[in-house]
């Protein structure tokens, strides 16, 4: 049997900063964030991805009754739909409406709080998932970190907190020559307490109760948790590759990529990206959404099945989907054992693209150092402030790793250098500290 | 078969420490490096070119230097030049009455001697630093058959502000229409030379210049120490910004009251430069440090928290890599070409004296901003040998020689 194929599609925009002087340091209620550029951004990517898009991935939905997607939109993202495009959020509502589309947790404000405060972490985490309920109706019951930052400790947190899923990069040295097509757990091992308290404290708003009756650990609030490795091969031939001519797959058709995906085997082929994707990073003109079109219909015809997170994690868990030992046989669920963090970005794999360098490290341990003071205030919109602060991109832009002299290269980053994002955020930071210091008085 | 290059120069090392002196100097020890065999003609004035030969390291054994009579004394200094031939100009334009006299009949007669100082030697392409020999080398590539290179280390538009002495311009323009093709020493030169001198971008490749600095960082001593040292080093001349450096100055001082400023070299614009930091209340706080010999600016580059080069117009910049070798993180001017082969570091345009001021208080106050910009842009000197560099311009020669 044909493996079942996920999509899962990134879409996140951060908050770009504007261009602060040290004279803006201290002046009443200077504004961090460069809106215009802001609302630009958005509103390009709106009209060249989300939009176009979300409209072709509604009439697949409309067509194709087993075809099936999931998203996840970060809070910073939705709260910029709300300011640059209702109908942005209208399209995915519309995606929403048709039942068979799944919404994932992430931090609200796609932060890397995991690494440095777990109660920061979790008030992320729960205020994301309230948000993607009120807006899309639905509580989320996979959890996937900022680019798929993951350990074997954030499993058993996102357990906790009452995931039954959470996502990963397939990184190949912890696969170690295992196939990324089935869901695997962490290791066992019990938290420590003080950590485990935080969770509880957190867990009962975040998420209802798991729905009964579907899969053996329904019925335990606390039942095991799976972890969904990204095949990074053949999401990356879409999101990567697609339109490079030097690629040997180039020009990628719909029919060789569904045969390498299905040839691929095994239980899922978990393909993970970027909702950009779609017309921005692949522009139009590559056939991008020709392709993107085609997919379901060729699946439709050939009998392959897609499936969202929680439906691959469910059908891992049925019973008659038991494959490869006969009917009746028991499926072993092997081990993924991440002790140290992995992470989608780059060759590395690991948080290198945000804590390469002194700067980031500066600017990162810069910004959690006024966790308590931000929280003493109770004022929420420094609290906004400072989370809108965390989100990754932020240290992305500082990374250096490629900055190579004299080559200017493919890095994106909306400032000049990663020198210029430096100076930017640590104005910020001053700027912060000293309301934060003005509050204190 | 090695390449054979028939090099036209105006200045080499020890007698001129000008840019353009250093560089033909590297160049013509990367060259040969790589086995190319160079001969390189100076128009020394008598018994000036001894020193220059004498310099020569063994490797260098190949390369023959022809004398060519000159009425031209060697310039004293590239403060001279540029003062003598820029202010002469400024006004009306033209030929000025003063010096350009004396170095054009220099330049003509270094032109009319070219064949018949080189008749013997048979060359693959003949090369050229710079207008003055371009004559020079346009003659001799014609006389014997092969490609002749424009090398171009600065235009007459750089030295001054844009305001050229026209005869200085028409020679310029005239050796880069003769030229079969032009190396220039960054993008920023080439896209002058397109803009300015109406000349092709497809006849025109960057070579950048390479260093002979060896990174030497001193550890980290200083850097909370009560009077930040802020750097500017370079002739005191409209060309290199010593202006926007004070009122840069002016802004970080407001901010950072301990702050001092040194502007070290001379030029003729220092008095002016005296009395506005006295008009800009920073008489205390601006050191004019002078023309300084290379130990002092190492111990200067060591000092500075910071190293500014505020360039109008920079063809390479030479002095940023420095100030990179030894330790000081820089700001340097985007209107410069070293800017296009240093990214660890900020780059402001230069007239942005608010931004350039922003970025100097960023640095001070901003530690691990500076430490990663002194431990990152060593690296470009790694990359930036001249043996690297003279195998680019090796394959500039192989590409016109097959075109030719």
């Amino acid at each position: 049997m044909a493996p079942l194929i996920s999509f899962y599609f990134q879409v996140h925009q951060p908050y770009r900063l504007r261009d602060l002087r040290v004279t803006d340091i201290g002046r009443e209620d200077i504004d961090y964030f460069d809106h215009e550029k802001n609302r630009a951004v958005f509103r390009k990517v709106a009209e060249k991805c989300y939009l176009p898009a979300n409209r072709l991935l509604l009439s697949l939905l409309q067509t194709y009754p087993d075809f099936r997607i999931s998203f996840s939109l970060s809070g910073v993202f939705l709260d910029q739909c709300e300011e640059y495009g209702e109908d942005v959020l209208k399209s995915f509502q519309a995606l929403a409406e048709t039942g068979r589309v799944e919404f994932l947790a992430e931090t609200y404000y796609h932060s890397l709080s995991y690494l440095q405060s777990l109660p920061e972490f979790c008030e992320q985490v729960r205020k994301h998932a309230a948000k993607i309920k009120m807006l899309f109706g639905k509580s989320p019951q996979i959890f996937r970190n900022t680019e798929l930052v993951y350990s074997n400790e954030l499993a058993h947190v996102a357990r906790g907190l009452g995931f039954k899923g959470i996502l990963a990069e397939g990184a190949d040295h912890i696969l170690a020559g295992r196939s990324p097509n089935y869901p695997y757990r962490p290791p066992s091992f019990e938290l420590p307490k003080d950590m485990q308290a935080i969770i509880r404290k957190h867990r009962t708003n975040a998420n209802e109760k798991r729905p009964p009756g579907r899969g053996r650990t329904g019925k335990t609030q606390n039942g095991p948790i799976h972890v969904l490795l990204k095949n990074y091969r053949l999401a990356d031939d879409v999101a990567f590759r697609f339109s490079d001519k030097s690629w040997v797959g180039f020009p990628l058709n719909a029919e060789t990529f569904t045969a390498w995906a299905t040839a691929s085997g095994g239980h899922c082929v978990n393909l993970y990206m970027d909702f950009e994707t779609f017309g921005e990073h692949q522009w139009e003109d590559t056939g991008i959404f020709e392709f993107l079109k085609t997919l379901p219909r060729l699946w439709h015809d050939w009998g392959i099945k897609t499936a969202t997170p929680s439906e691959v994690i469910d059908a891992w868990l049925a019973p008659h989907r038991t494959e490869g030992t006969g009917a009746g046989g028991e499926k072993e669920t092997g081990v993924f054992d991440a002790h140290t963090f992995v992470s989608w970005a780059d060759i590395e794999r690991d948080l290198s693209a945000w804590r390469g360098n002194r700067i980031q490290e500066a600017a990162f341990q810069g910004i959690y150092a006024l966790e308590n003071a931000v929280k003493e205030t109770n004022d929420s919109r420094l609290l906004d402030i400072w989370r809108r602060l965390q989100t990754s991109d932020h240290f992305y832009y500082m990374c250096t790793k490629y900055w190579n002299d004299g080559d200017v290269h493919k890095y994106f980053s909306p400032y000049e250098s990663p020198y210029e994002a430096y100076r930017r955020y640590s104005h910020a930071l001053c700027d912060l500290r000293a309301r934060l210091e003005k509050c204190r008085r | 078969m090695s390449v054979h290059t028939l090099m036209f120069g105006w200045e080499y090392p020890p007698k001129h420490l000008g840019g353009l002196g250093v560089a033909c100097q590297g160049l013509v020890r990367g060259l040969l490096k790589h086995g190319a065999k160079v001969t390189l003609v100076l128009p020394h004035g008598e018994g000036e070119g001894d020193e220059g030969l004498n310099l020569l390291s063994p490797t260098e054994t190949q390369r023959h230097t022809v004398r060519v009579k000159s009425m031209l004394q060697p310039y004293d200094s590239p403060e001279s030049f540029s003062k003598r031939v820029s202010l002469s100009s400024i006004p009306k334009g033209g030929a000025g009455p003063l010096y350009a006299g004396d170095l054009g009949a220099a330049v003509h007669e270094f032109t009319e001697l070219s064949v018949e100082m080189t008749k013997d030697v048979s060359p693959d392409v003949v090369h050229s630093h710079d207008w003055m020999t371009f004559g020079a080398g346009a003659k001799a590539a014609h006389y014997h058959h092969v490609p002749f290179v424009a090398h171009v280390h600065a235009t007459e538009l750089d030295r001054t502000h844009f305001h050229p002495n026209e005869w200085i311009f028409a020679r310029e323009r005239e050796g880069f229409m003769k030229a079969d093709h032009i190396i220039t020493v960054s993008q920023f030169t080439k896209n002058i030379l397109i803009r300015e001198y109406g000349i092709s971008g497809d006849k025109i490749d960057v070579v950048h210049n390479g260093t002979t600095d060896a990174p030497q960082i001193a550890p980290i001593t200083t850097l909370q120490e009560t009077h930040p040292l802020i750097l500017f080093i370079g002739r005191l001349t409209v060309q290199k910004g010593p202006f926007h450096f004070l009122e840069a100055a002016r802004i970080v001082h407001a901010h950072l009251p301990n702050a001092r400023f040194v502007l070290a070299g001379e030029g003729y614009l220092l008095p002016e430069l005296i009395e506005r930091s006295c008009s800009l209340g920073l008489s205390e706080d601006v050191i004019f440090a002078g023309r300084v010999t290379q130990n002092e600016a190492k111990s200067l580059y060591a000092r500075a928290r910071c190293f500014v080069m505020p360039s109008t117009s920079e063809p390479f910049g030479l002095v940023a890599l420095e100030a990179i070798a030894h330790g000081a993180p820089v700001i340097l001017s985007k209107q410069s070409g070293v800017s296009e082969v240093v990214s660890h570091a900020f780059h402001i345009d230069f007239w942005d004296i608010e931004k350039l001021a922003d970025c100097i208080i960023t640095v001070l106050r901003e530690e691990p901003l500076a430490l990663q910009l002194r431990s990152e842009a060593v690296h470009t000197l790694h990359r930036l040998t001249w043996e690297n560099q003279a195998a680019r311009v090796l394959s500039v020669y192989d590409k016109v020689r097959t075109r030719f």
